[in-house]
C-alpha cells in the first residue's frame, strides 16, 4: 500500500480528553481529496514497535493542503490515543495511508439522518461539509455526556445552523431513538457512529420499527482485543510468526515484516481476511463482518481483532 | 514520446491499421496455452517504455482516430452517453484523472494550468483550449464528464458504491464489445456482468466484486479481457448489431488474415477521491491476424488458445461464425514448440 | 434452455408475507394479483395502518376487488386504469414514512412501473416484496431503436418501433423494467427460426 508521509502542523486541545491534529504533506504538496466519512490509518512508532489506528478525517473535503483528525484519550487502551496525546506534537513526522471511505453517505437518499456519540462525531464532520455542498438534506443529532465535553459544538453550530441538535447526558437531555426514527420521509437514510451500545440499540430500535437494512449504516471502531499468545504458521510463506498477548494478529504479522492486507483494522471492512487451515485451540471473533455461520465453521479470521486460544494457528499467507 | 496522430477511419472504408510499433506494444492476452475466464487483476503500475502500460490513461497513435469515431457514435446516438443525477462528483473527478494523468504523460500535446478552482486545459490534438472553473458545470460546454471523455480513448464506466455493491451510473460506452450502455445503466456490479457464461457460478464476480469494493485511492488495478472482431470496427455496440452482424458471415479463407482482428480490452480500474466512485475504463486494441503473424510466439499460442476454448465462450465472444476459417488459417503456423509463460511478442 | 444456468440479472419473485415490524402497509396489486391479495389477507388482517390499491380492469378483476372489500372492512382504492392507479398510488405516498412497507402483485410489467414510482419516492426496489401474478408477458427494450414492447409471448418478437425480429435475450433492467431484445437474423437476413409462446 502506497502510504503518505505527513508533518503535524498544529495540535489543539478541543477537550479535557480530545485533541486534534493537523497534517500537511511532509513535501508541501497537495494531499489527495477525499469524500466525507473517509478515515486514514496512522502509524505510530512507540518504543520501536509501529502501531496503527484508524480516524476519520473532518474535513472539509475541499481542503487538499492539510487532514485534521481528532483524538479522544483512552487511558485503558493498548496506548495509540496515548501516544498520540502525549507524543505527537507540532513537527512530528508520521505516517498515513491514502484515504478510504467505509462510511460514505448514499447520494440517493432523500434525506440523511446523522447521529453521533461523544466521539463519533468525527466522521460526521467531513460528511457535513460534503451534505452542505451538495445541498442534500439532512439533520445532526449530537449526544455527548457533559457540556465540557461538547467537542466542536460551536463549529457545528455555524456548519448546520438549526440542522444540528445536541443532546447532553449530565443535563438529563437525552436523546430518544424512536422519536428520531417516527415519521421521517421516504428515502430516508440514517448513520450513526457511536459507542457500541448506542449504535447496537439504534440499530435495532430501527429493525423493530419496520426500517430496511440498507437504509440504516453504522460504524464502531473496534480496538483489537487482548488475550494469549500463540503462534500463527504462514503456509505459502513458510513462517511462523508469535502473537503476543497484548499485540494483534494483524499487528504481529506486520511487526514480523509481512505485507498482510488491511483497510479499517477494526473489524469492519473485511480486507485482511485470513483462511484458517488449521487449528489446535479456539477462535475468538471479534470482528463484525463474518456472519455467524462463518464464525462457526471457523475457517476464516479477521486478524486485525480476532485472535485464537490456541498454541499453534495455520493460516494460507 | 514523439507521437504521430493519424487519421484513420474505424468504419465504412476501415483505413484503420497499425504501425510496427503498435503491433509490437500490443497487450497480447494469453499468458498460457488455454484461456478460461478469471479475476485476474493485477496492480496498475507503470509499465516498461512504449509500452501500453507505460502510463495509467495510454494515449497512442489512433487517438485523433478514436476521439473522432467517438464524436460520430455520439451524434447519432447520444444514448451512449449515460450520467444519472447523482453522480455529479465523480463527472468532476473524472475531470481530474484525465487531465492532471494525460498533462503529466504527454506534455507536448497537452497542458493543464490550476490555479485554485480556475482551471485552464490545453489540448492541441483536439485544438481545445478551454478555461473553466473546477466544480461549476456552467463554465464548461456540455457536462464535465462528456466534455473530457470526448478527449480520451476507450470506454469508460463509472461506478457509484453503496450498499456493498456497484453501481454502472455514470459512463460513455461507445466502441464496446456487444453490450449496452443504456440497457445496463444503473445496474448492479453483478447484473451488469450477468450474462458472461460460466462466470458468476465460478464465483468470479463474487471474487471481484469483493476485491473492487476495497479498492483503494491511489492504488489502481487492472486486467485485461478480449474478444475478436471482423474489421477494425470499434462500434461493435449491441445497438449496432443490425450493422456489423453481417461481417461475421463475409470471412472467408482468403480474406480471414486481413479482415479478422484480435481484439483487447485493457480494463484499468481507480478509485475516485470526492465521490468514492470506481472508474472502470476499458481501452480496445485491435491487430488483424495477419499483423499479429509478425510473431510466431503470438500466433501459435492464439492457436492452442482458440482450439481449446469451451464452446459456451466461443459462442458468449461472438466467433461461432469465422471460428473455422480462423483455426484453418492458424494452424500450419504452429509447429508445436513449447511456448514460457508469458505475454511478450518474443 | 441449458441445465443449471441462470442470470443473474433476472428477478425472482417470491410469495407475499406480511412484514412484522412495518407501521404502515401499502399493498398494490392489479388483474390476477387479486389472488395474491386475498392469499395476503388470508395470513391474517395486519393491526397496524393499511393502503390498499388495486387496478380492476375486467370482469374477473371485479370479483377479487369485491371479495377483497368485503375481508378486510376498509376502504380499498380501485381504478381501472394503470395510470390513474399509479397517480393514486402517488398521492399515497404522500403520507408514508420510513416503516412502511411496500407489497406489489401482478405481471412483470406492472411490479416495475409501481417500482419506478417507489424509486422516484427514495424506496429501494430491493425491499418492496413482489409476487408475479397473471400473464408472464415481458417488456421487451429493442436495442436498436430503443423501443419498449408491452406483453410479449413469444421468444422472438418483431418490433413496433422498427419491425426488426427480435430475440428475447435473458437479461433484465430494473430501471427500465424490460429484458433486452435484439436482431436475431442481423448475420444472415431472413434466417429466422418459428417463434414459440414461451411467455403465456
Amino acid at each position: 500500500m502506497s502510504l503518505l508521509n505527513v508533518k503535524v502542523t498544529a495540535v489543539e486541545q478541543i477537550t479535557e480528553q480530545v485533541k486534534q491534529f493537523t497534517f500537511e504533506l511532509e513535501d508541501g504538496g497537495k494531499l489527495p481529496y477525499f469524500s466525507g466519512g473517509s478515515h486514514v490509518v496512522v502509524a505510530m512508532d512507540i518504543d520501536g514497535r509501529i502501531h496503527r489506528n484508524a480516524y476519520s478525517l473532518m474535513g472539509p473535503t475541499s481542503d487538499n493542503e492539510r487532514y485534521t483528525i481528532a483524538v479522544r484519550k483512552q487511558e485503558q487502551s493498548r496506548g495509540g490515543s496515548v501516544f498520540m496525546h502525549e507524543q505527537v506534537k507540532p513537527g512530528t513526522r508520521l505516517q498515513i495511508t491514502p484515504p478510504t471511505n467505509l462510511f460514505a453517505i448514499n447520494k440517493l437518499a432523500k434525506k440523511h439522518i446523522l447521529v453521533a456519540g461523544g466521539i463519533g462525531i468525527t466522521p460526521f464532520m467531513s460528511q457535513i461539509s460534503d451534505l452542505n455542498r451538495l445541498g442534500y438534506p439532512y439533520e445532526l443529532h449530537y449526544a455527548y455526556r457533559s457540556a465540557d465535553q461538547a467537542a466542536f459544538r460551536d463549529q457545528l453550530e455555524k456548519l448546520c445552523g438549526d440542522k444540528v441538535h445536541f443532546y447532553v447526558d449530565d443535563e438529563g437531555r437525552r436523546m430518544n431513538f424512536t422519536e428520531l426514527l417516527i415519521q421521517q420521509p421516504l428515502g430516508s437514510h440514517i448513520y450513526v457512529c457511536g459507542p457500541n451500545t448506542m449504535v447496537n440499540s439504534l440499530v435495532l430500535m430501527a429493525k423493530q420499527m419496520g426500517w430496511p437494512d440498507n437504509a440504516v449504516h453504522s460504524e464502531k471502531f473496534l480496538a483489537p482485543a487482548t488475550g494469549e499468545p500463540f503462534v500463527v504458521s504462514l503456509s505459502l510463506s513458510e513462517t511462523e510468526v508469535m502473537v503476543p498477548g497484548e499485540m494483534s494478529m494483524l499487528e504481529a504479522l506486520e511487526e514480523a515484516g509481512i505485507d498482510a492486507p488491511y483497510l479499517c483494522r477494526g473489524g469492519a471492512c473485511g480486507r485482511c481476511e485470513l483462511e484458517v487451515v488449521d487449528c489446535d485451540g479456539e477462535l475468538i471473533h471479534h470482528d463484525v463482518y463474518l456472519s455467524d455461520a462463518e464464525k462457526i465453521s471457523a475457517n476464516k479470521i479477521m486478524p486485525c481483532v480476532s485472535r485464537a486460544n490456541c498454541s499453534r494457528m495455520v493460516v494460507n499467507l | 514520446m514523439n507521437m504521430a496522430f493519424k487519421q484513420e477511419t474505424l468504419r465504412d472504408d476501415y483505413t484503420f491499421s497499425n504501425s510496427p510499433e503498435s503491433v509490437r506494444r500490443f497487450p497480447f492476452p494469453f499468458d498460457e496455452d488455454e484461456y478460461m475466464y478469471s479475476v485476474n487483476i493485477e496492480p496498475h503500475d507503470a509499465g516498461p517504455p512504449g509500452s501500453v502500460f507505460e502510463h495509467a490513461i495510454d494515449i497512442d497513435e489512433h487517438y485523433l482516430t478514436e476521439c473522432e469515431e467517438r464524436r460520430i457514435v455520439l451524434e447519432d446516438d447520444h444514448g451512449r452517453y449515460v450520467a444519472l443525477p447523482h453522480m455529479m462528483d465523480a463527472q468532476w473527478d473524472m475531470v481530474e484523472l484525465v487531465m492532471t494523468n494525460l498533462a503529466k504523460d504527454y506534455p507536448e500535446s497537452f497542458q493543464l494550468t490550476q490555479d485554485g478552482d480556475n482551471w485552464h486545459w490545453v489540448n492541441q490534438p483536439l485544438g481545445i483550449d478551454q478555461k473553466f472553473v473546477f466544480g461549476d458545470t456552467s463554465t464548461l460546454p456540455m457536462e464535465p464528464f462528456e466534455f473530457i471523455s470526448r478527449q480520451v480513448q476507450g470506454d469508460w464506466v463509472i461506478m457509484d458504491q453503496r450498499d456493498e455493491d456497484l453501481f454502472a451510473d455514470l459512463g460513455i460506452v461507445t466502441g464496446q464489445a456487444d453490450w449496452s450502455m443504456a440497457f445496463d445503466a444503473g445496474m448492479s456490479f453483478k447484473e451488469w456482468h450477468a450474462p458472461v457464461p460460466h462466470a458468476p457460478e465460478m464465483g468470479i464476480f463474487d471474487r471481484a466484486l469483493k476485491y473492487l469494493l476495497h479498492l483503494q485511492y491511489g492504488s489502481p488495478v487492472r486486467r485485461t479481457n478480449w474478444r475478436m472482431c471482423v474489421n477494425p470496427r470499434l462500434d461493435t455496440s449491441s445497438e449496432k448489431w443490425h450493422l456489423w452482424g453481417p461481417d461475421n458471415v463475409s470471412v472467408t479463407a482468403e480474406n480471414v488474415a486481413e479482415k479478422v482482428y484480435l481484439r483487447v480490452e485493457l480494463q484499468a480500474l481507480f478509485r475516485l477521491p470526492r465521490s468514492n466512485a470506481i472508474a472502470f475504463s476499458i481501452r480496445t486494441y485491435m491487430v488483424s491476424l495477419e499483423d499479429l503473424a509478425k510473431y510466431p510466439r503470438w500466433i501459435k499460442r492464439l492457436y492452442r488458445v482458440l482450439t481449446s476454448l469451451h464452446p459456451d465462450l466461443a459462442e458468449y465472444k461472438g466467433l461461432n461464425s469465422y471460428l473455422p476459417y480462423v483455426l484453418n488459417w492458424l494452424k500450419p503456423q504452429d509447429d508445436g514448440e513449447v511456448l514460457p509463460k508469458g505475454t511478450q511478442p518474443e | 434452455m441449458e441445465k443449471g444456468y441462470s442470470i443473474k440479472s433476472k428477478p425472482i419473485y417470491g410469495t407475499l408475507v406480511w412484514q412484522d415490524h412495518a407501521m404502515h402497509h401499502v399493498v398494490i396489486a392489479e388483474g390476477e394479483g387479486g389472488k395474491a391479495l386475498l392469499k395476503l389477507f388470508q395470513q391474517k388482517l395486519p393491526r397496524e395502518p393499511l393502503s390498499v390499491l388495486y387496478l380492476a380492469a375486467d370482469p374477473q378483476a371485479e370479483k377479487y376487488a369485491t371479495t377483497v372489500q368485503k375481508i378486510i372492512n376498509e376502504p380499498v382504492t380501485i381504478k381501472d386504469s394503470q395510470a390513474e392507479l399509479l397517480n393514486a398510488l402517488k398521492a399515497t405516498l404522500d403520507s408514508c414514512y420510513m416503516g412502511t412497507q411496500f407489497y406489489v402483485a401482478g405481471t412483470e410489467g406492472f411490479i416495475w412501473k409501481v417500482a419506478a414510482v417507489l424509486r422516484d419516492a427514495g424506496v429501494d426496489d430491493k425491499n418492496v416484496f413482489k409476487e408475479l401474478c397473471g400473464s408472464l408477458g415481458r417488456r421487451l427494450y429493442c436495442v436498436h431503436c430503443k423501443t419498449t414492447n408491452e406483453n410479449v409471448h413469444h421468444n422472438i418478437h418483431v418490433c413496433t418501433g422498427c419491425g426488426r425480429h427480435l430475440i428475447v435475450r435473458e437479461h433484465f433492467s430494473r430501471l427500465m423494467g424490460a429484458y433486452m431484445g435484439f436482431m436475431i437474423d442481423a448475420e444472415v437476413p431472413g434466417e429466422i427460426p418459428a417463434a414459440e409462446e414461451i411467455y403465456p
